[in-house]
């Protein structure tokens, strides 16, 4: 199968997985337990897309507001919409990651790397540039390592014999949402 | 952008290929034989090539530029002159109007409105200025992976085309799925190539 029918036929991993991880951090309130890594802060906030359908009759549903707000999305996830985009904060070993994941296609969009001491260097001395540089690689393949654990975590599962029972959790949760209204 | 300074976007790549044993003469040479060309003096319509990430103006790759660490980091750099069609339909019609008047015809053969287009779309082209586009990327040569700062598709295309034709390997946008299929163990990955959406409500 070449790549393009892949994306086609596969874009409902991503779109999975993102759904998957918003119903893991609320499960522990904003927390997501990594194996071989501990504890993980992702808080799912301010902007959301859903998106239902395919090609023609694809519909999008874009919902923005605090994390408290997010009902509306959970109510697209009620009539069979799909989480596509959300912007995500994620705290690790006292890094913050701020970014927006496009699912279908694993785009990072918007990213905002943690503050570090490196940023006020001298960029025209080529040995500051190059720490300062090679320190910006090393947060985002931080970011790709941890976001890439949360996928094998998420993959390993619903690929294995737990998934009905994550899947009947996931379920519950989004029916939670429409008692909730 | 947003690479070496502010928020960023990006895609990853699996990069797919044997590099040879002398991986950083091989890297110094391509980069410079696809280098940016300049094309503010010519008439040529675009350029593709590579640039430094800290100056688009560097083409020489001083110091081995793009190394930091085990690393490769550089920029594609695309200048293209373009001519918006609303130009191009104004000067036609200016020009069709001007022969009509000079021949003292009521009506443009079709053969020579044709004719007419194309002199004026080439005209136009070489009067305008090239428009630079910048887009960096960073290869990490330890894990065959490649981090590509924009997420335009036109932009990606070029990227997939230049980097073959400069370094001999393939790159591949590693969606979900595909990464699914590099991190699973053997019994994971053929079950993943048969599981299908699940309805979540």
């Amino acid at each position: 199968m070449d790549l393009v029918d892949l994306i086609s036929e596969k874009r409902f991993i991503g779109q999975e997985v993102l759904t998957w991880l918003w119903w893991k951090s609320e499960e522990r309130g904003g927390v997501v337990a990594l194996p071989g890594e501990g504890d993980i802060v992702v808080v799912f906030e301010k902007h959301m897309l859903l998106e239902y359908g395919e090609g023609d009759s694809n519909e999008s549903l874009i919902c923005r507001g605090l994390q408290t707000e997010l009902q509306e999305a959970r109510t697209g996830l009620l009539m069979g919409k799909k989480l596509e985009q959300a912007r995500i904060q994620m705290v690790y070993n006292d890094y913050e990651w701020n970014f927006t994941m496009a699912a279908a296609l694993m785009e990072f969009r918007n990213v905002k790397l943690p503050k570090t001491g490196g940023e006020s260097g001298n960029n025209d001395n080529p040995e500051e540039r190059e720490g300062m540089i090679l320190e910006r690689i090393f947060l985002f393949e931080e970011l790709n390592r941890i976001v890439l654990e949360l996928l094998r975590l998420f993959l390993q599962i619903r690929v294995g014999a737990e998934w009905r029972e994550e899947l009947q959790k996931i379920r519950e949760w989004i029916s939670r949402a429409e008692r909730a209204r | 952008m947003g690479f070496i300074k502010g928020t960023a976007s990006y895609v990853r790549f699996a990069v797919e290929g044997e590099l040879p044993e002398n991986i950083w003469d091989f890297i110094a040479d391509r980069v410079v034989s696809f280098a940016f060309r300049d094309i503010d003096e010519t008439y040529d319509e675009d350029s593709l090539g590579w640039v430094s990430v800290s100056n688009m103006f560097d083409t020489d790759f001083d110091y081995a530029s793009y190394a930091s660490g085990n690393y490769v980091t550089l920029s594609m750099r695309l200048d293209e002159r373009k001519v918006s069609g609303a130009i191009v339909k104004k000067f036609v019609q200016k020009e069709e109007e001007r022969i009509k008047k000079e021949k003292q015809i009521p009506k443009i053969p079709r053969s020579m409105r044709v004719e007419i287009k194309e002199r004026i779309q080439n005209e136009l082209m070489r009067k305008a200025l090239p428009v630079p586009s910048v887009f960096d990327l960073c290869w990490t040569l330890e894990n065959g992976t490649l981090l590509f700062f924009s997420t335009n598709k036109k932009a990606q295309a070029l990227l997939e085309d230049l980097f073959k034709e400069s370094f001999v390997m393939t790159i591949i946008q590693q969606i979900p799925y595909l990464c699914g299929e590099h991190m699973l163990e053997e019994e994971g990955a053929d079950k993943l190539v048969q599981i299908t959406p699940d309805v979540f409500m």
